[in-house]
């Protein structure tokens, strides 16, 4: 392995121009990723045509490389505006942004900077030992029933983020999931809910969505606050945090990495569902559940960590099975087609340089992070030193682009404009953004798995041969294997954290806060 | 009536009423798959019958509670302040044409084009969002109008809306020209 590392970074860094991609990948990604309105994934559409001009290996580490530091940026934003970059940095303003508020945003800023690249250069390490042996399981024991049951489990745990009330997180992820069916389904290609609107068919775009209710809806609630008077100037801070306050943290980071891990190497679930759950687990071990949502460090550092160690996991479907885990990496496999290669297994045979050179990429730019982020944030901490008035035409006009570059379709801008006002509107009454991103999300990926699931066992999901029961995954220990039924274990787990969500909120008493 | 208000009354009856009308309307698309049998409105269906559950939860939440946050949740959303706070008539107009120019601002788009709507809704923001100094509404109007042609048009060549209508469409034009002569002339 470290041979073919060191290959890897020496075919990286012994070309001036291949040096000079990774650099703007590096600096592009975190600057879309910080910057309000856009994202990781606004650059990656912009680019992805002149791309085909590239070699195959300068093309696909520059989308690996924009993967990693673009998970970093949008922390900046989440932490600075309440604007997370993309969805698997949603968790992260869940404290980042009452940091911000409490005047501590260098803490939170810094923090996420440390967080990404240890969770990153983590997740790259593993990822270059583990791809091989870990894609091999996976090929053989995960399949469609263990993601409808993944994605289920996901979504129980994602109705206990945000939202005032257990029921107000459901219907956020209801709402959410039905969004998701708009659209020809998955199976058989029938039009639904199109309302006889042809660019509908294709679905609603996943970008307006998110540039709707995370950063118009935003721009929409300052606005309200300095009508009505209410409106406070975040505090300005370049306090980093110190070692002996990261060092307190080390359980959460360590549970972050394997939950990221865990999460981003299952095909379709990717870094959202690692924040999610990470911070879900930070919450459930903490002895101060009351201090989440209020500006704890912990919570920022357990969302950025697993959404970076993510990254290097979720390679692995991509590059061994040729599913993406996300909407960057979807963009990879057109990068791919555009080379006449396709992901998958035969990548490993046929192009083992490539896998390389984009390895040893990602460990890299992971590791930059750490020196690029630090000098990035002092520049970007200055932006909440600007009137809000001046920066809210900015935010909307560079999600409007965002929305428009998407599909070249001005229905998209309608639909980022019109989610704005629905995420005000739900966010003053108490619903969850977060949640309902995710039930966009992992609705989609949970309904083409559950009719796929549904046919490879039958339709009878609790046969003991067919069905859930039946489908055991080995696991090698230190003296034994054994045999889990890793779908149904999942599923289990998702119904008891419904049970309980469900029991908590009948009897459920007033909050305090209130 | 419990401790149920009005707004939790409305708030239900959008919920049932949004499931009513997606339940009808998946009729449209009601058919029998011969790949899979439950066909493409079963899962929609599904979601639709969690959303009446969790729409009578939320009720009675509220009608237990009232107006109350449920202990221990996380990533509270609700801003009392801000929802309690005196509104005068100009406020909630402000509020309501704040919400109201995107989409005036995105229907423009199509017959006037980004580079003639785009300098007319940051005015528009500006002023809205409470700005009244004539020099800082102008200054900052040119700096973002700038920065984005700059990033959009010359960095990144990004196709955007040019408008249909003249003479909108015949500025977009311009400002297409400027950008090829101004790329051929770094070309020499």
């Amino acid at each position: 392995m470290i041979d073919n590392f060191l290959a890897g970074t020496q075919a990286l860094f012994s070309d001036p121009f291949t040096i000079f991609i990774f650099i703007c990948a590096v600096i592009g990604g975190m600057l879309f990723g910080a910057i309000p309105g856009v994202s990781m994934l606004t650059l990656a559409a912009i680019i992805l045509p002149f791309t085909g001009a590239l070699e195959p290996a300068q093309a696909i580490m520059l989308f690996a490389v924009i993967y990693c530091t673009g998970t970093y940026g949008g922390a900046i934003t989440a932490i600075l505006f309440n604007i997370p970059g993309s969805a698997e940095n949603a968790p992260t303003a869940f404290d980042g942004y009452p940091m911000t508020q409490n005047g501590q945003a260098g803490k939170a800023v810094g923090s996420a900077v440390l967080c990404s690249a240890i969770g990153g250069v983590a997740s790259a390490l593993v990822m270059m030992a583990a791809t091989e042996p870990i894609a091999n399981w996976a090929i053989s024991n995960i399949a469609a029933p263990e993601i409808f049951a993944l994605v289920f489990f996901g979504l129980a745990v994602a109705s206990s983020v945000g939202g005032n009330t257990i029921w107000k997180g459901w219907l956020s992820v209801i709402l959410g999931v039905m969004i998701g069916t708009v659209g020809q389904d998955p199976i058989d290609g029938v039009n639904r809910y199109t309302f006889d609107f042809v660019d509908l068919a294709a679905g609603i775009a996943f970008v307006p969505v998110i540039l709707g209710l995370f950063a118009v809806s935003e721009v929409f609630t300052q606005a309200e606050k300095k009508a009505v008077g209410t409106y406070n100037a975040p505090k300005f801070s370049l306090n980093f945090p110190k070692f002996a306050e990261l060092w307190r943290e080390k359980v959460a980071v360590l549970r972050s990495i394997l939950i990221g891990f865990f999460c981003g190497i299952l095909p379709g679930i990717g870094a959202t569902l690692a924040a999610f759950m990470s911070y879900g687990e930070a919450v459930r071990w903490s002895k101060n559940k009351e201090e989440f949502g209020r500006g704890k460090l912990e919570g920022v550092i357990s969302s950025e960590t697993a959404n970076n160690a993510a990254t290097g996991a979720a390679m692995i479907p991509l590059l061994a099975l040729g599913l993406p885990g996300g909407a960057l990496t979807a963009i990879m496999v057109a990068a791919f087609e555009m080379h006449d290669l396709e992901p998958g297994p035969l990548v490993f045979w046929n192009s083992p340089d490539l896998i390389w050179v984009v390895f040893a990429a990602m460990f890299w730019a992971n590791l930059s992070i750490l020196f690029i982020g630090l000098l990035e944030t002092k520049t970007i901490l200055y932006l909440l030193k600007i009137p809000f008035q001046f920066l809210a035409p900015l935010i909307l006009l560079l999600a409007t682009v965002g929305a428009y570059l998407t599909r070249g379709l001005v229905l998209d801008v309608l639909v980022m404009f019109t989610a704005g006002i629905v995420g005000f509107l739900l966010r003053r009454s108490g619903y969850s953004m977060a949640g309902l991103v995710l039930g966009v999300i992992l609705g989609k990926v949970g309904e083409g798995n559950y009719a796929r699931g549904m046919q490879m066992m039958h339709f009878e999901p609790f046969s003991v041969s067919t069905g859930y029961f039946g489908r055991l995954a080995p696991i090698d220990l230190a003296f034994t294997t054994i045999y889990l039924p890793i779908g149904l274990l999942l599923l289990i787990g998702g119904l008891i954290t419904l049970a309980a969500s469900v029991w908590a909120a009948l009897r459920a008493r007033p909050s305090q806060m209130s | 009536m419990g401790n149920l208000s009005r707004q939790h009354i409305v708030e239900t009856v959008v919920w049932l009423a949004m499931a009513a009308v997606l339940f009808v309307y998946s009729f449209e698309f009601n058919q029998s798959g011969e790949i899979y049998p439950p066909g493409p409105s079963a899962w929609p269906r599904a979601v639709i019958v969690l959303l009446v559950l969790a729409a009578f939860g939320n009720l009675y939440f509220h009608h237990k509670n009232g107006d109350s946050l449920q202990e221990g949740r996380i990533g509270l959303t609700r801003d009392d302040e801000t929802l309690n706070a005196q509104r005068s008539l100009g406020a909630n107009l402000r509020i309501g044409l704040i919400l109201l120019l995107p989409f005036v601002f995105a229907l423009s788009l199509k017959p006037m084009g980004f580079y003639s709507a785009a300098p007319l809704f940051i005015v528009g923001i500006i002023v809205l969002m409470g700005e009244r100094r004539p020099m800082a509404i102008l200054g900052i109007t040119i700096l973002i109008y700038v920065l984005l042609i700059i990033f959009f048009l010359v960095l990144l060549n990004a196709n955007l809306p040019q408008g249909t209508v003249s003479p909108f469409y015949d500025i977009s034009s311009q400002f297409l020209i400027w950008n090829t002569q101004f790329h051929n002339w770094l070309g020499k």
